[in-house]
């Protein structure tokens, strides 16, 4: 029972990582952006590559990785920044340009999700891959917790990554009219914001979040070209569960989508087990998050914390 | 080599099926629906259940013949499609997308893990083929390139026919601008409903034609990239609203698709896995390129019903 409802924290602060930056740049860019999953694929792989360069400095204190990995991380997050960047200049900045709807957008960023996860397959192959082959054991931190070294250190990077974002949306200046663009679009046009510059930022802060939540996400799972895509489901229903743009609302569906899943699939399969059914429910997890989104959907189509009337047409 | 185009007709007339239905709900509608492999699915694997032969290891194994089986298919897609479209179009734009294609996964989950009816991930096999004894197994192909084409035709017509109908003029009506058109005294949400539902049961149609063309199915086939994200490419590229052009797309990228195996064979074979991905690089260029130079597709779309009435500006 424990074990399930730490696998489900790790499991949600990780889909809280991604879905704060899909949540923001899903707001201030006004679509819903189908590659963000292969953005995260990329900083997984960045990451992968990055560590293949440094020397190994061996692991510490029960990590699967060494002190390498930080400095990989930070550079893959940039990376996946600069490749965020690349393809608005390319692609995105001509089609705020010439003007075309929301959903056109959607459908545009399907391409360059394409495009991304075709050269990750190139270059990486399609072979499941690894940061470390090492197999890790949970350790016993007393009052009944056990959890990984590993798991650990992911919940302290989540915890310190949400402060980082939260301090910055809120104390920052750019981060407040982040928030003024988020809240309304022609006000803080009118008070001076420039929109290619909120754009950049938002780009900046989702690419940071793809990267470090990319990596966070593979040392929890293996390495393979599609863990973004079939991630960014899960990711696109804790934005809408939470509300399109909601700081708050992200991190509790999040938090929520993670613990339910293994919660309801892992207590199903005991009690499969227990009446020695021949079931194989754990395969069923992400099926759990959809089920919420749709009878959220249903109840309050804005989401948990959304705003009232939000109209990606507007 | 004849054999080979023969075969790539054969796709390409149901990739033109697929791509049809979703320019109805897409093009004329302007319901983003990701989750259109859902319905391939449930047509392919209704019409297997149905008419392959009787089998120990799941249900079914019905025997009964092919066009019972296409009907079946005909009625189990639109049956869901209609029971879906109940809660799904309380939404619209994106988190309808969403919500399809988390439904499009569910589905797909159980078609993957309950081996019970669908045999999992073996597959069903033995789903007859019809008037297979009047040809060798190699000329098999020639006469289901005439079925596939032929029934696109049809269902291009049909869909003409529809759409340029006062009902179609509805349908556009809702996608220009669906506030004017309630405005109009018109329930939108039923009209959605009916193109969801009709085109949901030409995909399920689409569906098992193409089981009684291969005579096996395993749920690979109908992974989202497959069944939903390729017919969405047909339709961008070939133009969306315009049949002709969507018909166009289908072949132009199932052409790409199907042509990059000759790359493959090109390079030596310690890259031949990685370039085969090299599909998934040129169809995203080929949309994205697409979407630059010609946003609207190869074939425009004709003039639209709102603009009778007001000056709005396409995209």
């Amino acid at each position: 029972m424990t074990d399930l409802l730490i696998s489900g924290i790790i499991y949600g602060s990780i889909i809280t990582i991604g879905a704060i930056g899909l949540t923001l740049m899903t707001d201030i860019l006004g679509f819903f952006n189908f590659a963000y999953g292969d953005f995260f694929t990329l900083g997984a792989f960045g990451t992968l590559a990055f560590l293949a360069i440094f020397p190994d400095l061996g692991t510490f204190t029960g990590l699967s990785f060494g002190w390498t990995m930080i400095f990989a991380v930070i550079l893959s997050a940039l990376a996946t920044v600069a490749v965020m960047l690349l393809f608005d200049f390319l692609f995105f900045r001509r089609l705020r340009n010439m003007g075309v709807t929301s959903l056109f957008m959607s459908l545009a960023s399907l391409g360059v999700s394409f495009i991304l996860r075709a050269i990750i397959y190139i270059v990486w192959g399609p072979k499941v891959q690894y940061y470390s082959r090492e197999i890790q054991l949970s350790r016993d931190l007393g009052l009944g917790i056990s959890m990984k070294v590993d798991e650990l250190f992911i919940l302290i990077c989540v915890l310190f990554l949400v402060a980082m974002v939260f301090y910055f949306l809120k104390y920052t200046k750019i981060g407040k009219s982040l928030r003024a663009v988020s809240d309304n679009k022609m006000l803080a046009q009118a008070s001076g914001m420039r929109p290619s510059r909120v754009i950049m930022w938002t780009w900046i802060i989702c690419g940071l979040l793809a990267g470090v939540g990319g990596t966070l996400y593979g040392i929890q799972v293996q390495l393979n070209p599609s863990m973004g895509w079939n991630f960014m489901i899960t990711l696109f229903v804790a934005v809408i569960m939470g509300g399109i743009g909601s700081f708050w609302g992200a991190m509790i569906a999040g938090m929520t989508i993670g613990i339910a899943g293994e919660m309801v699939t892992g207590l199903l399969q005991n009690l499969a087990t227990a009446m020695q059914l021949q079931a194989n429910i754990s395969v069923y997890k992400p099926a759990i998050a959809f089920i919420f989104v749709i009878v959220i959907l249903l109840l309050k189509p804005q989401g948990l914390f959304g705003k009232p009337k939000f109209n990606l047409k507007q | 080599m004849v054999n080979y185009f023969f075969s790539y007709l054969v796709m390409a007339g149901l990739y033109g099926i697929m791509a049809l239905a979703l320019n109805m709900q897409w093009g004329y509608t302007g319901l983003m629906n990701f989750g259109i492999g859902a319905f391939y699915m449930l047509g392919a694997y209704s019409s297997a259940i149905l008419t392959s032969s009787p089998s120990a290891d799941y249900i079914g194994g019905f025997g009964l013949p092919v066009l019972i089986g296409i009907a079946g298919a005909a009625v189990i897609a639109g049956l869901i499609a209609y029971l879906l479209a109940f809660p799904a179009l309380k939404l619209r734009g994106g988190p309808f997308a969403i919500a399809l294609l988390a439904i499009q996964e569910t589905l797909f989950l159980l078609v993957k893990n309950e081996s019970w009816l669908t045999n999992g991930v073996t597959g069903i096999r033995g789903i007859p083929r019809p008037f297979i004894d009047f040809f060798s197994p190699q000329n098999y192909v020639y006469f289901y390139a005439v079925v596939s084409i032929g029934v696109m035709v049809l269902v291009y017509f049909a869909i003409e026919r529809a759409v340029n109908s006062p009902w179609g003029r509805v349908l556009r009506g809702i996608r220009e601008d669906e506030t004017l058109t309630v405005m109009s005294g018109k329930d939108c949400t039923a009209f959605m409903r009916q193109s969801f539902v009709f085109s949901s049961i030409i995909m399920g149609v689409a569906g098992a034609l193409y089981v009684h063309y291969t005579g096996f199915v395993s749920p690979q086939v109908f992974s989202p990239l497959m069944s939903t994200f390729l017919v969405w490419f047909m339709v961008t590229v070939g133009g969306t609203g315009n049949n002709r052009g969507v018909i166009l797309g289908a072949f132009l990228v199932w052409a790409v698709w199907i042509g990059s195996d000759f790359i493959s064979d090109m390079v030596p074979a310690s890259m031949a896995t990685q370039i085969g991905f090299i599909r998934m690089l040129f169809v995203g260029l080929i949309l994205t390129i697409t979407i630059l130079t010609r946003p609207q597709g190869l074939l425009t779309k004709k003039l639209s019903v709102i603009k009778l009435f007001m000056e709005k500006e396409e995209y």
